[in-house]
């Protein structure tokens, strides 16, 4: 807890709304992150994940409410400005330089978070290849490095997303169902890496999962949005044992997809 | 206020201004039926027609031909207007048939660079069909004069222009919204996939969209001829202009054409009255700014963008 | 391109004047500079995935830029080859700063307009263009007048500048440049702004158009309106496609054979050459099931170019 602005909060939002055409997707979202956070966003289909994350991510401009980043409000920061700032993210489908080689994707990641991106005169080949080779290592990508990214498994793609997205050293780390599409095992690995990470840098992770046994093993406070608004707020235990919770779950299977 | 009147002496003759006003919306119909053709091809095929230009040219130049080839009868000039646009039909027909069926899966760079290249194969027939030199077409002897309008001199053969094009639009309109071949093709620019999974034969109407967006370039070729000098450079100068009405109106949009090509007749018109070439930058101009604010066009679809 | 091939062809090209008659140094020097020109193109759109229609506005901007420093400002043809291309990089400026943000369909037909417009204005600005006369008496100072000593002058030049442009591709700003190609979004959340990129890497191209047809005005004594005319947009594309747009010296390759095939036909019967152009480009288009070499690269800007 913090007031507006308190820098002991990473990410704020306060009566955060947004409609499309009829359908109020973000319908009065109050969130309150603080630092090095592990919060999960749950919720059935339709409760407006996706949503709120691409209006703390830049991508769509919201209605009314308001948005803060390390305290400051960030309503109409573009993408590039935000990851500049410090807020990175991945998407519901991976999204990478396929045709690009893998440690290729994480030196451009490594270039333009040192700002390097205007340089017409230096070669770009070895650039910010050992830091590049390290976060492909930490992400267990170490032995993939020349390959073409585009041919390689889904889970190894979307390891690489999150390489990319953690060569820009981000403070805030927003992932969109980071384990879509991934076998149990696989998933749990994921998430254990990423709160590894985090555990590891100090870094905030928001992120959004289906998979309740995902949830409950590596978040540390989880939402849960139901109808673009929050219904429960808490620690994983609190949040199980929440009857709202429980109603609105009820009848649905852990992976909803 | 008296620097402004020396620098446009017509500025306070009002019926000077009708005049232009009218001549440039005759320039605009012109435009018209060139660009709505290219939009309704790219509506339903997403076929950007570069060779558009080139069917234009091809209109006036058969014009050229059959007012030559026909009796110096009072009705020679009218079947050559109805016969030179089923021409152009004809060579988009082939066209489409023989060579744009087979790209229609392909990325949209190689379509335009197809049609690109059709530019400069017609370009090249056309001179060794009629030879490099100006060729022009007289107006008929009913509409050789001028009319008076507002007091001022204006050509009978624009009244054609402004009376047969809009005459035109209405009636696609209402081939659009009245008859089942015209929901057919607007249901195509809105979604063809599901088209074809109703049983349409989409192919059939691919080809008869282009048929008749060929047929609309072709007219306005034909009617245009006696107007301007009917030379090789026609179909460049009116691809520009014709890009220009599309890309302002928004690629796909009927109204949208409509709308744009009367704004850049109008353009055009007063344009040559303050500088002759300021008409260009003035277009550029106004293109800049619908770009700026709505980059898919005024009335287009922002996908299309 | 591997040194000991680089080495190999520049051994070759300097010793050319002493076997070749003028006809084919002059041919040589043509297809230098149409090898810049096609490879300033593709930093656009093999590597920067956006396809231009209207290039050859650049090429005539420089080519006028040179031509109006020499005749009305008096300055040296060196000086003005020096000066050309900064003018054509602010005309790729002010156009590019319009369509960078438009995909591929409105791109190229207003890339095709605008280079129309180039045209139209230097046709009509008689006074200061000559208009459709086009500026005459262009000529290199004495020392560079002989067909082997402009043929040297240009290579050189030529050379340069493509090594320019390799360094440039293989720069951070290259990289960058590679990741909007491949997907925009991407780019944007790695802190790109992906509009910027896009207008220099215009820019840059539009630049080093320029200076082939700087270079151009020099060797053809003259410079004309058509030089901005559309069917010269093409040259590069096609030059581009033929050589393989995936990779850097893929322009330079398709120059060649380009040039030859041009200078068969075009001196033959010059009323044909756009025709034979245009089907040759219509066959490949319709008879290669996969495009040209290398094009899967542009494909990636064409389908995915909406607003991140």
């Amino acid at each position: 807890m913090g007031a507006i602005g308190s820098p002991a909060l990473i990410l704020k939002t306060v009566g955060l709304r947004k409609r499309f055409g009829g359908v109020r997707a973000v319908n009065g979202v109050d969130l309150a992150v603080p630092a090095s956070d592990v919060r999960a966003i749950i919720g059935p289909n339709g409760a407006g994940k996706t949503t709120l994350f691409n209006l703390m991510s830049g991508a769509l401009s919201h209605d009314s409410g308001r948005i803060y980043f390390e305290g400051k409000e960030i309503s109409g920061v573009p993408p590039d400005v935000l990851c500049r700032r410090g807020l990175a993210r991945t998407f519901q489908i991976t999204s990478i330089f396929r045709r690009l080689t893998v440690i290729e994707n994480v030196q451009t990641a490594c270039l333009t978070h040192h700002r390097r991106q205007y340089n017409l005169f230096r070669s770009a080949r070895r650039l910010y290849r050992d830091e590049a080779t390290a976060l492909l290592e930490r992400v267990g990508l170490g032995d993939q490095a020349d390959r073409p990214s585009g041919v390689m498994s889904h889970g190894d793609q979307r390891r690489l997303e999150l390489a990319i997205a953690l060569a820009g050293r981000p403070r805030l780390l927003l992932l969109d169902e980071p384990t879509a599409g991934m076998a149990p095992r696989e998933r749990h690995e994921l998430m254990r890496l990423v709160a590894g990470i985090a555990g590891d840098t100090g870094l905030t992770v928001v992120f959004t999962e289906h998979d309740m046994d995902v949830v409950f093993a590596v978040a540390r406070r989880i939402t849960v949005l139901h109808q673009g608004a929050v219904l429960a707020e808490g620690a994983p235990a609190e949040v199980r044992a929440n009857p709202d919770v429980q109603r609105v779950y009820l009848g649905q299977s852990p992976e909803v997809k | 206020m008296h620097a402004i009147a020396n620098l446009f002496p017509w500025i306070t003759n009002g019926s000077l201004i009708m005049i232009q006003v009218m001549s440039g919306l005759a320039v605009g119909m012109f435009l018209f039926l060139v660009s709505v053709g290219m939009s309704l091809i790219f509506g339903v095929t997403r076929i950007v027609n570069l060779a558009h230009g080139s069917f234009y040219m091809v209109g006036a130049y058969l014009m050229v031909t059959l007012v030559g080839i026909l009796p110096e009868r009072p009705w020679a000039f009218w079947l050559a207007l109805c016969v030179a646009p089923l021409g152009v039909a004809l060579l988009g027909g082939v066209i489409e048939m023989t060579l744009l069926r087979r790209i229609y899966h392909r990325d949209p760079l190689m379509q335009l660079i197809l049609t690109f290249g059709l530019i400069l194969v017609i370009g090249t027939l056309v001179l060794l069909l009629w030879g490099p030199d100006n060729k022009s077409v007289q107006r008929p002897e009913s509409l050789a004069g001028s009319v008076r309008l507002f007091g001022q001199f204006f050509p009978s053969y624009y009244v054609l222009v402004l009376v047969l094009a809009p005459l035109v639009a209405v009636s696609m309109w209402l081939v659009f919204y009245r008859t089942r071949w015209g929901m057919l093709i607007r249901a195509a620019t809105v979604d063809r996939e599901m088209l074809g999974a109703l049983g349409v034969n989409v192919a059939a109407l691919y080809t008869q969209v282009f048929v008749f967006g060929s047929w609309l370039a072709g007219l306005a070729g034909a009617l245009a001829a006696p107007t301007v000098a009917v030379a090789l450079g026609m179909d460049s100068d009116v691809l520009t202009n014709a890009f220009v009405v599309v890309v302002i109106g928004g690629l796909g949009s009927f109204a949208g054409s409509f709308i744009s090509a009367i704004m850049v007749g109008l353009l055009q018109s007063f344009g040559i009255l303050i500088f002759p070439a300021i008409s260009i930058v003035l277009l550029f101009a106004l293109m800049a700014v619908v770009l700026i604010v709505r980059p898919w066009g005024l009335l287009g679809r922002p996908e299309d963008h | 391109m591997a040194r000991p091939a680089l080495l190999a062809v520049a051994a070759l090209l300097a010793l050319a004047p002493l076997v070749l008659p003028p006809f084919f140094l002059q041919l040589l020097t043509e297809i230098a500079i149409a090898g810049l020109f096609a490879t300033a193109f593709n930093l656009l759109m093999g590597f920067g995935g956006m396809v231009s229609f209207g290039h050859a506005a650049y090429f005539a901007l420089g080519a006028y830029a040179s031509a109006l420093l020499v005749k009305k400002a008096g300055l040296s043809m060196i000086a003005a080859l020096a000066v050309a291309p900064v003018l054509a990089g602010v005309g790729a400026l002010v156009f590019g700063i319009f369509i960078v943000r438009l995909t591929a369909t409105y791109f190229a037909m207003l890339s095709l307009a605008f280079g129309q417009i180039v045209f139209t204005v230097i046709f009509k600005w008689k006074s200061l263009t000559g208009g459709d006369d086009g500026l005459l008496g262009l000529w290199p100072p004495d020392w560079l007048k002989s067909p082997a000593a402009y043929y040297y002058f240009t290579v050189a030049v030529v050379g340069v500048a493509i090594l320019a442009l390799h360094r440039i591709v293989d720069s951070p700003f290259g990289s960058a440049l590679k990741a909007v190609r491949e997907n925009p979004r991407r780019a944007r959340y790695i802190g790109i702004d992906v509009r910027r990129h896009q207008l220099l890497a215009f820019v840059i191209s539009g630049a080093f158009s320029g200076l082939a047809g700087g270079l151009f005005a020099f060797y053809n004594g003259s410079v004309f309106p058509d030089f901005a005319f559309f069917t010269k947009s093409f040259e590069p594309l096609v030059v581009a496609l033929l050589g393989g747009v995936g990779s850097f010296f893929g322009p330079l390759a398709g120059a060649f054979g380009f040039k030859l095939l041009e200078w068969a036909i075009s001196r033959q019967w010059p009323v044909y050459w756009p025709l034979v152009l245009g089907s040759v480009v219509i066959a490949v288009v319709v008879l290669l099931p996969r495009g040209f070499v290398g094009l899967a690269e542009v494909r990636a800007w064409a389908r995915s170019a909406r607003r991140p």
